[in-house]
């Protein structure tokens, strides 16, 4: 028999990216919050630099959710889909911001408008068939201080390249219009990362640095980024990968109006018989318990999003809360960040201290930032080029066909050439179709006998075409810096589980075609609402994450402001 | 670290003298024991092997046998040669021996029958347990269990030989490439060879110039020697 | 003139002899050369010790009836019936003098280890598993697979790079195959009950 508990106003279901910032805005204007994580707390203290166990081993984790639950997945629907290997996110207070790459980009403004902006310019013939993108319910405008916001909350270090209308060619000039510049400068560049940056401009285009939620410099009384290398899945003995679990969350608990439960696997959310949530059933162990509330925001990830929604049968719906219109687990997409290109160089590169998130980026190629009147794809791709080495996994590079891969030779290899490597990360724009869609397994369950998420998907052909143009681009940039081999990755097939997960519980206006609304609660019921990327319609050609943190400010922000229109 | 396992009997050196191949005997052998022996043997220290830079301690899950087929393959894998030492001097048996005390049950199988087959292989097809073959030999028997060639030659691979290999080398390289606080990349011999300049907490723009130019000293210390780190997640 | 059943590298020959006749100035006619063995035949059991169920080393081969003008020969073993597509490819080696009358059992397969006499500057090619050596019959279970060992002799003396693959290998030799010599040996393996274990 579940213990109830003391009704809440809101209950915040995961506090990881997107729940960890919206506590924030939502305890400092005086609302009752209960925040239910399923994993715990971790610090500073957890993340020595150990390749070992950041890469090779589990990380420090104690609460294994996402693994138990991990989904299926397969290319298409007339096939049987096959659990994924390993889940690729983690439960904390913080959730994967505690390790991720920290890169944190805003959209451009092509990203909301991708139907009218494409129509517009090229025909409405030149969207993809099958695809069933739509703009977004708004701009880049509207979304802009909202941004601004978590930059400065969270701490997001970078290059401005667009201040009001004002081109700072020292950024990039294809962004939409910001109202100020980062709270800090940019990350530090390598001598490569100034040569690779060198060399774009020799090809005529636009280098700039990235942006990342990492400190530059000191900031909020925490340190700047030490460079000591151990920054790709892990996380920061310096505390200065900036996570809500430093910032946003802490502030929330100061008001004395959050209050943080962690171990706490939420398994259904509970409606009355008009339809509109009551509140929330998790377990802690063997304890379950009932959390009343006035309102719920799911922040579990795309994956989880949807699996509770579906997992959510009631009268009022029986295929699964706000599912009424079968919307729940449609126009999901895993963002085509693979296909990389990679490349051997003559000379050392100094990558050892290093971050994924230090590098040189060039957006020429990315939206609809050139004429695509002769190309047959829509979109395109960011090519960031960073500085990230670790050494078991520079030990463990290819030998480009010059040594078997033990032995004496590989020594003599290994030993010339394990600063060598380099390997372009290019996220691409990734479009929604009918085809691709998640829902729940039909036989495969987690420990607790719920069935776990299917995924069916895999990347078209103007993802494909995408892939191919900008592993061109890459290569021309590597030949501009005397690389002397090149290799190229697959074009992309059937999409797996992702840290980048769109979809599922879109954000649109029409309710025939999505589930939230354009300020993120559910068209059919009403104080129910979303946040994470499982609302984005299009991903661009970057990271979700400070997205999704700016989204989740301004559903917070609009459940403050319109609080007794959706709460009662 | 502490490697004692209680409840385990420390294997005599003189068995390890026995059965340890060329290249396994110093890896085995505890130093400062040695030394001790030697002196307490007194007109025997003459004929003794120098001691090696070499982990030391019993082995907590291989026996004798195992850890010397073991060392032979690791001895191919990162040889010691001209260039240096390599992946046993640098502890990478003791790495895999500490880690099957965590590893899961289907790990440690995996690593018995794999070294069992591997030797039968040898046997099977080049007439010789293979910590007895030549070098090239070894390397030859290495090639064939990688690519496969070794599995459905009878020799009771589980699966394909491929995957033992694959497991072998991972763990080699995780031992030699490693932290050492779990017991490889003694010395930093890893580090080494990779030029890897070692764990520092604070990289100054300075250090990565200096770095660029080579001329940045390897800081030799441990992640765990930085800070009140905890080695594993567990807590409660 | 070209059958079906003939293997791939075989047909580069008839290619090359069509073309020859056809443009009469300064093409030589390919000739066939005999390629032999002394412990292995066309159509019968290779040796173990060429096979993973030995000692895997490259068996050894000779040739004579070389055609006049032979500056240089290039070999390859492949297997018609295996690969996606076929044919997988055992071993190549290239850039051997011309003066060469066969190669010896055991070529080395490390890169640091010398070329036997006679054979300086011959190089191996990149096989299916993308090494540079030779490696044996594995076929699966007790299938009985068929092992092409071609030679080629060449009108002049490339210097070509090790770690080429066939295809690369076809396309640097195309235009100077003045001959062409075969042996089809066929292996299976042994079973798990022969062992050498004295």
């Amino acid at each position: 028999m579940a213990t109830q508990l003391r009704s809440a106003d809101v209950v915040v279901v995961g506090l990881g990216a997107a729940g960890g910032v919206a506590v924030q805005p939502l305890a400092a204007a005086g609302l009752d919050v209960v925040g239910l994580e399923a994993g715990t707390w971790l610090d500073r203290r957890d993340f020595a630099p150990d390749e070992i166990r950041n890469n090779y081993r589990d990380w420090p984790m104690l609460v294994k959710k996402t693994e138990q639950e991990r989904p299926t997945s397969r290319a298409r629907s007339d096939q049987t889909a096959n659990r994924i290997g390993s889940h690729p996110m983690m439960n904390a207070v913080g959730g994967t911001t505690l390790h991720y790459w920290a890169q944190s980009w805003r959209l451009n403004p092509w990203d909301f408008r991708v139907v009218s902006e494409t129509t517009r310019r090229y025909g409405a013939s030149r969207i993809p068939a099958g695809s069933t993108v739509e703009d977004w319910p708004f701009g880049y405008d509207e979304l802009e201080p909202y941004y601004d916001a978590v930059e400065h909350e969270i701490g997001v270090s970078g290059q401005a390249g667009n201040v009001r209308g004002e081109i700072d060619p020292r950024g990039n000039r294809f962004e939409g219009a910001r109202k100020r510049a980062y709270p800090m400068p940019p990350l530090r560049w390598t001598a490569f990362n100034e040569r690779m940056a060198d060399a774009a401009r020799g090809l005529g285009w636009y280098p700039f640095p990235g942006p990342a939620a990492i400190n530059s410099t000191a900031y909020q009384g925490r340190p700047g980024c030490g460079y000591h290398g151990f920054c790709n899945k892990g996380g920061c003995p310096l505390d200065a990968k900036n996570s809500p679990h430093l910032t946003t969350i802490p502030r929330a608990l100061e008001t004395g109006n959050l209050r943080v439960v962690t171990r706490a696997h939420v398994t259904t959310i509970e409606v009355d018989a008009n339809g509109r949530a009551t509140g929330v059933n998790y377990v802690v162990g063997n304890n379950e318990y009932f959390q009343p509330a006035r309102v719920v925001l799911l922040a579990s990830y795309t994956y989880e999003n949807v699996r509770l929604l579906l997992l959510s049968k009631s009268r009022a719906y029986p295929a699964g809360l706000s599912n009424n219109r079968g919307q729940v687990g449609r126009h999901y997409f895993s963002h085509h960040q693979g296909a990389g290109v990679g490349a051997l160089l003559p000379y050392d590169i100094g990558a050892w201290y290093g971050l994924p998130a230090q590098g040189v980026a060039v957006d020429d190629f990315a939206d609809d930032n050139f004429d695509h009147s002769d190309v047959d794809f829509i979109g395109g791709g960011n090519l960031w080029a960073m500085s990230d080495r670790r050494p078991i996994s520079a030990a463990n590079m290819g030998t480009y066909g010059r040594s078997r891969a033990w032995g004496s030779e590989w020594k003599r290899f290994i030993r010339e050439n394990a600063d060598r490597t380099h390997s372009f990360y290019i996220q691409k724009t990734t479009l929604p179709y009918e085809d691709n869609f998640l829902d729940l397994d039909p036989q495969v369950t987690d420990p607790l006998g719920l069935p776990v998420i299917r995924i069916t998907g895999e990347y078209k052909g103007n993802e494909r075409a995408i892939a191919a143009y900008t592993q061109s681009k890459a290569e021309e940039w590597y030949r501009a810096v005397g690389a002397t081999e090149i290799t190229r990755g697959g074009l992309g097939g059937q999409m797996g589980a992702s840290t980048h997960a769109y979809g599922g519980t879109r954000m649109g206006d029409d309710p025939e075609t999505n589930v939230v609304d354009r300020w993120g609660f559910s068209h059919e019921a009403p104080n129910v609402g979303v946040l994470g990327a499982s609302v984005m319609g299009t991903s661009g050609a970057r990271n979700p994450t400070l997205t999704s943190q700016a989204l989740a400010w301004r559903t917070a922000q609009h459940l403050v402001d319109a609080w007794s229109d959706i709460a009662d | 670290m502490a490697d004692e396992s209680p409840g385990r009997p420390r294997i005599s050196r003189r068995d390890l003298l026995k059965t340890a191949g060329a290249a396994g005997a110093a890896a085995l052998i505890p130093g400062a024991a040695a030394a001790e022996e030697a002196s307490v043997a007194g007109t025997t220290a003459a004929a003794l092997p120098p001691a090696t830079v070499a982990p030391s301690g019993p082995l907590m899950n291989l026996t004798a046998r195992e850890a010397e087929i073991l060392s032979a393959m690791v001895d191919r894998l990162i040889p010691s040669d001209d260039m240096g030492p390599g992946a046993l001097e640098a502890g990478a048996l003791r790495f895999i021996d500490r880690m099957l005390s965590e590893a899961e049950a289907d790990s440690v199988s995996a690593y018995r029958s794999g070294l069992a087959a591997l030797d039968h292989y040898s046997r099977y097809s080049r007439g010789a347990p293979f910590v007895e073959l030549s070098g090239r030999d070894k390397d030859s028997v290495l090639i064939d269990v990688q690519l496969g060639g070794a599995t459905g030659a009878g020799a009771g691979f589980q699966g394909s030989s491929g995957s033992f290999f694959n497991m072998v080398k991972s763990h080699t390289w995780q031992g030699t490439f490693g932290d050492p606080s779990y017991g490889g990349n003694v010395n930093f011999i890893g580090w080494d060879i990779l030029g890897y300049p070692g764990v520092r907490m604070r990289v100054s723009a300075e250090d990565q110039r200096l770095m660029e130019a080579g001329q940045l000293p390897p800081a030799r210390r441990s992640a765990y020697e930085y800070g009140q780190f905890q080695m594993s997640g567990e807590e409660d | 003139m070209c059958r079906a059943s003939r293997p791939a590298g075989r047909c580069l020959g008839c290619a090359l002899l069509i073309v020859a006749t056809a443009s009469a100035l300064q093409a030589q006619t390919p000739t066939t050369f005999i390629v032999d063995s002394p412990t292995m035949a066309t159509g019968e059991m290779m040796p173990r010790d060429y096979s993973p169920d030995g000692r895997n080393v490259s068996p050894p081969l000779t040739w004579r009836g070389l055609p006049a003008g032979t500056r240089q020969l290039a070999v390859i073993c492949q297997d018609h019936g295996a690969g996606n597509p076929p044919p997988w490819v055992h071993w190549i080696i290239y850039n051997i003098p011309g003066s060469a009358s066969g190669l010896p059992e055991g070529i080395p397969f490390d890169s640091s280890d010398p070329m036997p006499a006679g054979l300086a500057g011959a190089a191996q090619g990149n096989n299916g598993w993308g090494l540079s050596m030779y490696r044996g019959p594995a076929p699966p279970g007790e299938s009985l697979h068929h092992y092409h060992f071609a030679v080629f002799a060449l009108d002049t003396e490339l210097d070509l790079p090790p770690g080429l693959t066939r295809a690369e290998l076809f396309e640097a030799i195309e235009g100077h195959v003045i001959g062409q010599g075969d042996m089809t040996p066929h292996y299976r393996r042994h079973p798990a009950t022969d062992d050498r274990t004295p």
